[in-house]
């Protein structure tokens, strides 16, 4: 893997970035602040292209819609809102959960958002029709829902409760697994074949999603009750991690050897990542600053 | 404007009508305007204001040129030939005369000059100089400002500390002075004559200083008096004189300080100090209540009253700086209001400190309202003195005994509010006890008006087998199916009664740590990673070693939502395994889908029906009755014959439940004719023509549901037999009652009617044995269902069956109602059922199914019970 260096840094003046989100394509990203606003960038530009405000709390997680002409937002007002892009305008607020709702996802077609909260339930808000209420709750967890994906035709959540589940539309059936560690983040791989799951133990650990067993420990970084988050690179050949410490660790899918290290802000936790789908860019957000790194040299 | 309508006369209009105001419309109370009304205008006519909330000016050429080409720059003209005329142009030379005016944009009006203005305006100045913008020498210098005012005093040659006008002597000056001093009313005459003296005194002290001539004191402001009172300015009540004499002591000894004064000894008396002075324009008004009195007499030759007062100026002087008097009163006090007092359980908080609504007060909560909630009902009672009802033999768990209050008991009312023992009480049942099964039903007790029944009840949840074994023991005491029916009964309360446990309990798990967050919010959640409930054990060693998969993989059906397919684009798994979705009914919490589960669907109810007629042995000579076409061909049938020991039972119940067929009804018809000897009504014979009519026109749609109950009902009604054959409701609900009806016994109360009907069985068995007349029985048995009017009394009804017996003619009157309007509505029933669609012809006959079910079940109680 080449080096990363940093391409962009920009100041949100949003006081806390609590996540930074690649739109779909990779030409734009979404911070979502503690100033209760999102702003949409074009980072490699460093431009600020719209700033959505209406959440009456902290944005905690911003999905893109997959024609980047929809924004879904979830905050701990409770409540998830859709956004129009062009016009900054909320199209809909959905206000079924109880408490503070820390994820959110489109699916693949953008017909539905799935949102996960601190009431322990998962909730599906039906984008196309104008309903309100959720058109399914899942409420196995028992404890906070940390971070959703979506593929194609599975759920994956994790939560506080150490378990992750998946939940297969297909077969209509709900796998869950027993980590033994709080989830704080879940990710598939882009083949589809593994979870990459982020632990408090101070653990990325990688799954394999049909036998459940585990394939791979990766440690080094310093999780200190973060809710640090995970991505993997557009080849599926690393897995990078923030950390407490500052820094953003990379490591090899296989060997689980840390590659790379390098650092965002030092002794401020990077928590929030964001991969670019196709190329080698990265996203990484630490206070009130997210950087993009990427190849110089192809850069230039 | 407009005249009225009724005016045939030509009508002539002035102005424009009004537009018609709508009946039902408000009329506006505001003043019609037009449109034209509603714009500014200039003094020309034209539109003063255009566009942009018509407060703009115009746009493109609007007032101010009035020519298309609007605002032309104007060509250059040389000033070589006419020099003289040049001017500088001013904006007003751009402006139209309205602009100018009142209310243009540049009015022009007078006003005062900066000179006479006291303070002086900005003028902006704008210097061409090096430096741009205002003069920096101007804004370091700021030059004294004078009024024309000040300036002509100095030139009076006032000088700032003198006064003005014409210089006077040291003596005028003085006069000048003690004049001035007075304002408002006069100075008492005594006082102003010491003044004289005074400075006649003072005067010869300087007398070398006549000639010198002095400027006239410079104007004292008047200095204004602290106000201590509410009175209007410059108001000054009435002291508490009495209004003739003087006040003793107030001001001392010898002062007489009556309001009525007499200016001038004997010619005038003017009140001082009244509520209202005299008017500027008027003269003291002789005094119309002066009354010669002894008080406005002296009584020694001279001033007495004079002396006194001197000394008294001296000494002031001894205490007072040079220049100051002391002032006669003291100053009112300011009165000081005393800050609030604080509330008795008021805790001072640091400033800027939060506290969340949540974190729990330390002091305890007041007592909402007057605590009459934490009293329980006897205790309320015991309080209003109400003789307390004879309490039902019951164990005393929930009764507790208030203590009784002596001071409550002599009041008649509770002094403290709640008693300790209240809160006890209150605080043990605050909780939901878990994993207590067997102590809740002794709170919830469903059979309470049924003593024995509650106590066996509570055998029952006591242990379960022992009850069993026992009942079994005791088969005499209660009827085989009572009991099992009364199992059925317990079984329900039991899952209905405990609901706090049964429903709640595996909802909610005990804290596996203490929860310090509900106390501290501050205090860190502990974090817990292996304690969690729905981790089994072996899936946390498992974890804990590192040997994920099978181990820690739970798989569980899910269903998803078929919108959620739908958004996903992939076919609903549900649609695939239907039935599976169908073994997993969608939970609901509604504790009536507990009680549903056990007893109210058909199968179980039909079980039990079926025990029951079994058990009752119903000795009732039902096979040898004539007419039994219903027991003929259908399937069912043939399925219950199998089944029951009460064959002809049984098939009647089932054939209610399936549709006649035409054959079947010509069937019955043949057999009529065949037993011809049989006295058949007329009534009858219009019924089964309407049967057959019905078959015949209404057959096509109803035959093809088999099974469907149809308008058979009417055949079998007119049955002589037909109580007896009365097919059981299967609908019918056996559940326990609840709610409201939860302790009514309702066997109890319909105990009477089965009496009645009972009795009737007997007589018709009777009857039917002997075969001596089919009328009656016809006719009886068709008001058997609807019996109306009051219960027959026991003995009269014995005597009417021993009558009966040996009678056959006797009817009853009070037991039916007249055959002719039986008839009548009876036909009219039929003839309507038989054009109504299917609908509603089974509606009808369930009712019709209700009542008769009733009428069976009563006489199967009477059985046993006469056994």
């Amino acid at each position: 893997m080449s080096e990363l260096s940093t391409i962009a840094t920009i100041k949100c003046k949003q006081q806390v970035v609590r996540a930074v989100r690649f739109n779909v394509d990779g030409t734009y990203c979404l911070t979502c602040g503690a100033d209760k606003k999102i702003k949409l960038w074009n980072p490699h530009r460093e431009l600020l292209l719209k700033t959505y405000g209406g959440h009456a709390n902290e944005v905690l997680d911003a999905a893109g819609s997959c024609d980047s002409s929809h924004i879904v937002s979830c905050s701990s007002d409770k409540s998830v809102i859709l956004w129009d892009v062009t016009t900054g305008q909320p199209i809909r607020r959905y206000r079924g959960h109880a408490s503070s709702v820390t994820c959110v996802k489109f699916n693949e077609e953008s017909s539905l958002a799935v949102s996960g909260s601190v009431d322990n339930t998962v909730a599906f808000w039906d984008i196309v029709s104008r309903r309100q209420e959720p058109v399914q709750v899942l409420k196995d967890a028992k404890d906070t829902i940390t971070s959703i994906q979506i593929t194609d035709h599975e759920i994956m959540t994790c939560s506080v409760d150490c378990h992750v589940r998946l939940y297969d539309i297909r077969v209509g059936k709900m796998t869950s697994d027993y980590i033994g560690h709080i989830v704080t983040f879940g990710n598939f791989t882009h083949d589809g074949q593994c979870y990459v799951l982020s632990c408090n133990d101070g653990t990325v650990k990688l799954f394999d999603k049909d036998s459940g067993e585990m394939l791979n420990t990766f440690i080094g970084h310093e999780c200190k009750d973060y809710m640090l988050e995970n991505v993997v690179n557009e080849t599926d050949s690393h897995i990078m991690s923030g950390s407490a410490t500052g820094e953003v660790l990379v490591w090899d899918l296989i060997s689980s050897k840390s590659t790379n290290k390098f650092v965002h802000t030092k002794n401020k936790p990077v928590i929030s990542l964001s991969h670019h789908p196709t190329e080698s860019y990265l996203l990484t957000a630490c206070d009130d600053e997210i950087k993009l790194w990427g190849n110089k040299s192809a850069n230039d | 404007m407009s005249n009225s309508d009724s005016d045939d006369e030509n009508p002539i209009l002035y102005g424009t009508p009004l537009d018609p105001i709508e009946e039902d419309e408000v009329p506006s109370k505001r003043k019609y305007q037009q449109p034209p009304d509603q714009y500014a205008v200039d003094n020309h006519g034209r539109r003063r204001f255009h566009g942009a909330f018509t407060g703009g000016f115009s746009a493109g050429y609007g007032n101010t040129v009035g020519t298309p080409e609007g605002w032309t720059p104007s060509t250059f003209k040389s000033s070589k030939s006419n020099k003289a005329s040049i001017s500088a142009q001013r904006p007003e030379d751009y402006m139209d005369e309205e602009d100018r005016g009142e209310f243009g944009i540049a009015p022009r009006h007078l006003q005062t000059r900066n000179d006479f203005t006291g303070q002086k305006r900005k003028h902006h100045r704008y210097h061409d100089g090096p430096i741009p913008g205002e003069p920096v020498l101007e804004q370091l210098l700021k030059t004294v400002h004078e009024t024309a005012a000040v300036r002509m005093l100095r030139a009076m040659g006032w000088r700032p500390g003198q006064g003005t006008g014409e210089r006077v002597t040291r003596d005028e000056k003085k006069k000048r002075k003690t004049q001035q001093r007075v304002y408002g009313c006069y100075m008492p005459p005594e006082m102003r004559q010491n003044d004289e003296i005074e400075s006649d005194t003072n005067s010869s002290d300087s007398e070398f200083e006549y000639d010198t001539l002095f400027a006239p004191d410079d104007y004292e402001p008047y200095i204004l008096q602290r106000k201590s009172d509410r009175f209007g300015l410059g108001y000054s009540g009435l002291s508490r004189h009495s209004v003739l004499g003087s006040l003793s002591g107030q001001y001392g000894e010898g002062a007489s300080k009556s309001h009525l004064v007499m200016n001038d000894k004997g010619r005038k008396v003017s009140i001082r100090g009244q509520a209202f002075g005299v008017g500027a324009f008027e003269a003291d008004d002789e005094d119309i209540y002066a009354t010669e009195d002894m008080s406005h007499y002296d009584f020694a030759i001279g001033g007495a009253a004079d002396k006194p007062k001197k000394p008294a100026n001296k000494e002031k002087g001894a205490n007072v700086l040079e220049g100051f008097a002391k002032a006669s009163k003291p100053l009112p006090p300011v009165p000081s209001y005393p800050p609030p007092a604080l509330p008795r359980d008021y805790r001072p908080v640091e400033a800027g400190t939060r506290r969340s609504r949540f974190e729990p007060s330390a002091a305890p909560q007041r007592d909402q309202g007057l605590g009459r909630h934490e009293l329980t009902a006897e205790a309320r009672g015991a309080l209003l003195g109400e003789e307390p009802v004879p309490k039902l033999p019951e164990p005393p768990q929930i009764v507790q005994n208030v203590p009784e209050d002596p001071i409550a008991k002599i009041t008649g009312r509770n002094v403290n509010f709640i008693t300790t023992n209240d809160i006890k009480e209150t605080k043990e049942l605050d909780f939901i006890p878990l994993k207590c099964g067997n102590e809740i039903p002794k709170t919830f007790r469903p059979f309470m008006s049924v003593p024995d029944k509650q106590a066996r009840y509570e055998r029952y949840l006591n242990d379960k087998e022992a009850f069993l074994r026992e009942q079994d023991g005791n088969m005499d005491a209660v009827r085989e199916w009572e009991r099992d029916r009364e199992l059925v009964e317990f079984e329900q309360a039991a899952k209905l009664y405990k609901p706090l446990t049964g429903f709640m309990g595996d909802r909610f798990t005990h804290a596996s740590e203490p929860d310090d967050g509900a106390t501290n919010p501050l205090c860190a959640v502990a974090k817990s990673n292996n304690s969690y409930g729905l981790a089994t054990p072996e899936q946390v060693e498992a974890a804990r070693r590192g040997v994920y998969g099978v181990m820690t993989r739970k798989e569980t059906p899910w269903r998803p939502e078929s919108l959620v397919c739908k958004r996903f684009n992939i076919p609903d798994p549900n649609v695939r395994t239907e039935t599976k979705s169908e073994e997993k009914p969608k939970v609901s919490y509604s504790i009536f889908s507990y009680m549903e589960s056990s007893v109210h669907d058909k199968d179980s109810f039909a079980k039990e029906q079926q025990k029951f007629s079994g058990s009752k042995s119903l000795n009732l000579p039902k096979p040898t009755h004539n007419t039994l076409p219903q027991n003929k061909t259908s399937i069912s049938d043939e399925r219950s014959k199998v089944d029951n020991p009460t064959p002809s039972t049984s098939g009647d119940n089932t054939n209610f439940m399936k549709r006649m067929t035409v054959a079947e009804l010509f069937m019955k018809e043949s057999e009529k004719d065949l037993k011809s000897n049989e006295n058949v009504n007329d009534t009858i014979e219009k019924f089964d023509k309407m049967d057959l009519y019905k078959a015949i026109f209404l057959s096509d749609s109803e035959n093809e549901d088999e099974g469907t109950p149809t308008s058979t009902v009417n055949t079998n009604l007119k049955e002589p037999d037909d109580f007896i054959d009365k097919p059981k409701n299967l609908e019918r609900n056996t559940s326990p009652p609840r709610g409201i009806f939860a302790n009514i016994d309702f066997d109890e109360l319909n105990s009477w009617r089965r009496n009645i009907l009972t009795d009737k069985c007997e007589k018709d068995d009777s009857k039917k044995d002997s075969k001596s007349n089919k009328e009656v029985k016809d006719t009886e048995a068709n008001v058997e269902a609807d019996v109306y009017g009051p219960k027959i009394p026991e003995n009269l009804q014995k005597r009417l069956e021993g009558e009966s017996g040996q009678d056959g003619d006797f009817r009853p009157i009070f037991r039916r109602k007249s055959d002719i309007a039986k008839d009548v509505v009876e036909i009219n029933t039929s003839s309507s059922d038989s054009w109504v669609d299917i609908k509603e012809v089974t509606a009808k006959k369930q009712k019709k199914k209700k009542k008769k079910h009733k009428s069976k079940h009563k006489k199967g109680k009477h059985k046993k019970k006469d056994k």
